[in-house]
Order: structure tokens, then C-alpha cells, then sequence
């Protein structure tokens, strides 16, 4: 393991700044969630989930309740281990192809990216410049 | 004159406006038959399609919408949502204590249809109870909070059934339909239910902004 990525697991996570970012697009974020009927129709127009055989972690809501969603739940007071996880969510589980299809109308890439930006602030990113692309999986 | 246009004119009027109308929308179809080309046609023969082949076209329409992906939920999801309109708006008792207090009514639908109705809707509600207990995607994003959003939409509708049967105390149930119809009102704005507005607004905002509005509103 090379010095960034011990720097990346290593630093106190800034909450304070989390509960900032997540202030400021708390109005049309937290409605996007709480709108969400979890009704699992967006399922389907993932290819992500379509080539994981189906698998529920891969569905767009999925993937925007337990990123996004869980940062407002916990507001904000996350610790790296819950980032981290995260960071397999927003950066590999999804790709950011904005295809997903809510009959609500959500706009869930939006809210995937609102979460990488997050992690991000808090140095939670996959760093595939100097690790090999599977090792951060 | 007066008894003319108040009278016979307005009946001559809708019909010219009927009548015309569908003559306007034959002849649109009459004179679109033939293709027009500006560069000569390539020699394309079109086929003849059988009934089967339209079917599949038409379902082939479908590729790619709920309809095609999920069938059932489609159906049910609309059926659901529709009648959760339209079976409290439309039903005699409503409109009846809506005449006694404020003088004024919407047309009724008959009790026989509305009690069919409720159960319809019961049906639908069983129908998501089962999707969020046995289908694993569902599973995966369901908390306790969905079971009660569930039960804040179905306890009006399984109050008011027990109601109209007049099935155990009536006082109490009647009581319970009423504060369970509140309870909905309530929440409707601030929880997940909001969807009712939300939905509206998505679809044709978004709609809007791609066509007339400016385009500077971005959801």
C-alpha cells in the first residue's frame, strides 16, 4: 500500500463539511428519497443489475438509498469504514450512465452523484492511477 | 331570432362541429394515403401484413416499457391508482354528506360498483403486500416504514368496506374511517406518498421544458 491510499484511510473524516454539503441540496435531495415508494421498478433499466444476474444490491434505488440516503439519514455522522463501503456503491456498482428509469420521475444519477462528490470532499475514491482497477473493489 | 340561436342554433352548431371534424380527419387520412415523393421512390414493395404480424408489431411497441417489463404491476399499479381517485370521489355516501353540509355534489357512482371497486383495491393492496414479502429486489429496499405507508393507504378503503357492510360496531368502525382518511390527508404531502403530487409534476415539468418553457428549470 503506497502513502496515499494510507493517507486516505488514515484522516479524521470531516464531518462538519458533510453536513454542510449535504445542507445545502438538502430540499430537492431529501425529496428525492423520501418520494422514492420503493416500488423496485427502476430495477430493470440498469445493466449493471441486468448482467449481475439480477442481483437487488445493483438497482438504481438500491444504490441511492444505502449511498445518498444513508449519508441523511445518519446526517452526516458517517465514520471512513461507512465511506468506504459507500465508495464501492456510487464508483463501482454504478457508472454513472444516467439510463435509469423512475416511473416517479427521480432523477437518481443525480443523487449518485451528489454522493461521489461527498466522498469525495472526505478523499474516498477509487484511486486507479496507483492501484491496480480491482484491488479498491 | 332570440328562441333560434338559443335554441335550434346551438344543436345545428355541435353537429356542424361534430360532423365536420370527422369529415376534416377523413379526408386527412384520404389524402395522406398516397406517398408523395420529392426524390423518385426506390422500389420498395411493401408487404402485406397478416393479423399476426400486426399483434407482434404492436407488442413489439411495447419493447422497452413497463408494460412489456412488468405486465402485472403495470396493470395493477394502475388499476390501484386510479380507482384510489376515483372510488372516494365518485361514491353515493360521500356525496351525499357533501350535499347535507355544503349544499353542493359530484355525480355517484353506484354502490354495487364502488363496493366492487374496494375490493378491487384491496386486491392491489394484497398484490404489493406480496411483492415487498416474496420478491427478492423488493425485499432488499423495504423497511418498516413501507409496511405503514401501505397501511396508511389501505386503512380508509378496509374501514370503509367494514363500514358500508355495517360489519362490527358501526360507530367505531365509522370513526376509524374517518380519522384513517384524515391520517391519509396528512400525510400525503410529507412522506413518500407525496408521489401523488410529485408524479404530476416530474412527468409534465420536465415535458415543459423540453418544449415550451424556457428550459432554465432543472429538476
Amino acid at each position: 500500500m503506497d502513502n496515499s491510499m494510507a493517507n486516505q484511510e488514515a484522516k479524521a473524516v470531516d464531518t462538519k463539511q458533510i453536513k454542510e454539503m449535504l445542507n445545502r441540496r438538502k430540499g430537492k435531495m431529501k425529496r428525492y428519497l423520501s418520494y422514492c415508494a420503493h416500488c423496485s421498478l427502476c430495477a430493470e433499466s440498469c445493466f449493471l443489475y441486468m448482467e449481475h444476474h439480477k442481483d437487488p444490491r445493483y438497482m438504481p434505488s438500491y444504490k441511492a438509498i444505502n449511498s445518498l440516503g444513508k449519508l441523511y439519514r445518519k446526517r452526516g455522522n458517517v465514520d471512513r469504514k461507512l465511506l468506504t463501503e459507500m465508495k464501492g456503491i456510487v464508483w463501482r456498482n454504478c457508472v454513472l450512465c444516467g439510463r435509469c428509469y423512475c416511473p416517479i420521475g427521480i432523477h437518481i444519477p443525480s443523487m449518485i452523484a451528489f454522493a461521489r462528490s461527498i466522498l469525495r470532499s472526505q478523499d474516498v475514491y477509487p484511486q486507479l492511477d496507483e492501484v491496480s482497477s480491482e484491488s479498491w473493489l | 331570432m332570440v328562441d333560434f340561436i338559443r335554441g335550434q342554433l346551438i344543436l345545428i352548431s355541435l353537429l356542424v362541429f361534430i360532423l365536420g371534424l370527422i369529415y376534416q380527419l377523413i379526408q386527412f387520412f384520404r389524402l395522406t394515403k398516397e406517398k408523395e415523393w420529392v426524390y423518385p421512390p426506390l422500389e420498395v414493395k411493401s408487404e402485406k401484413k397478416t393479423a399476426g404480424k400486426w399483434v407482434s408489431l404492436c407488442l413489439a411497441s411495447l419493447n422497452g416499457t413497463m408494460w412489456k417489463t412488468y405486465p402485472v404491476m403495470t396493470v395493477m399499479t394502475s388499476v390501484f391508482h386510479v380507482f384510489l381517485i376515483v372510488v372516494p370521489i365518485f361514491l353515493l355516501g360521500h356525496n351525499m354528506l357533501l350535499d347535507q353540509s355544503w349544499g353542493l355534489s359530484l355525480w355517484s357512482l353506484p354502490e354495487s360498483i364502488t363496493d366492487i371497486l374496494s375490493i378491487v383495491i384491496l386486491i392491489c393492496v394484497a398484490f404489493f403486500l406480496a411483492r415487498r414479502l416474496f420478491l427478492a429486489r423488493v425485499r432488499a429496499i423495504t423497511t418498516l416504514y413501507d409496511y405503514l405507508i401501505l397501511l396508511i393507504a389501505l386503512a380508509p378503503f378496509l374501514t370503509g368496506y367494514f363500514a358500508y357492510h355495517q360489519w362490527f360496531n358501526y360507530d367505531t368502525v365509522i370513526t376509524l374511517h374517518i380519522l384513517a382518511g384524515e391520517v391519509m390527508l396528512i400525510t400525503i404531502p410529507f412522506t413518500k406518498l407525496g408521489h401523488m403530487l410529485f408524479f404530476f409534476l416530474y412527468r409534465f415539468l420536465i415535458g415543459n421544458e423540453y418544449s415550451f418553457a424556457r428550459g432554465a428549470r432543472a429538476w
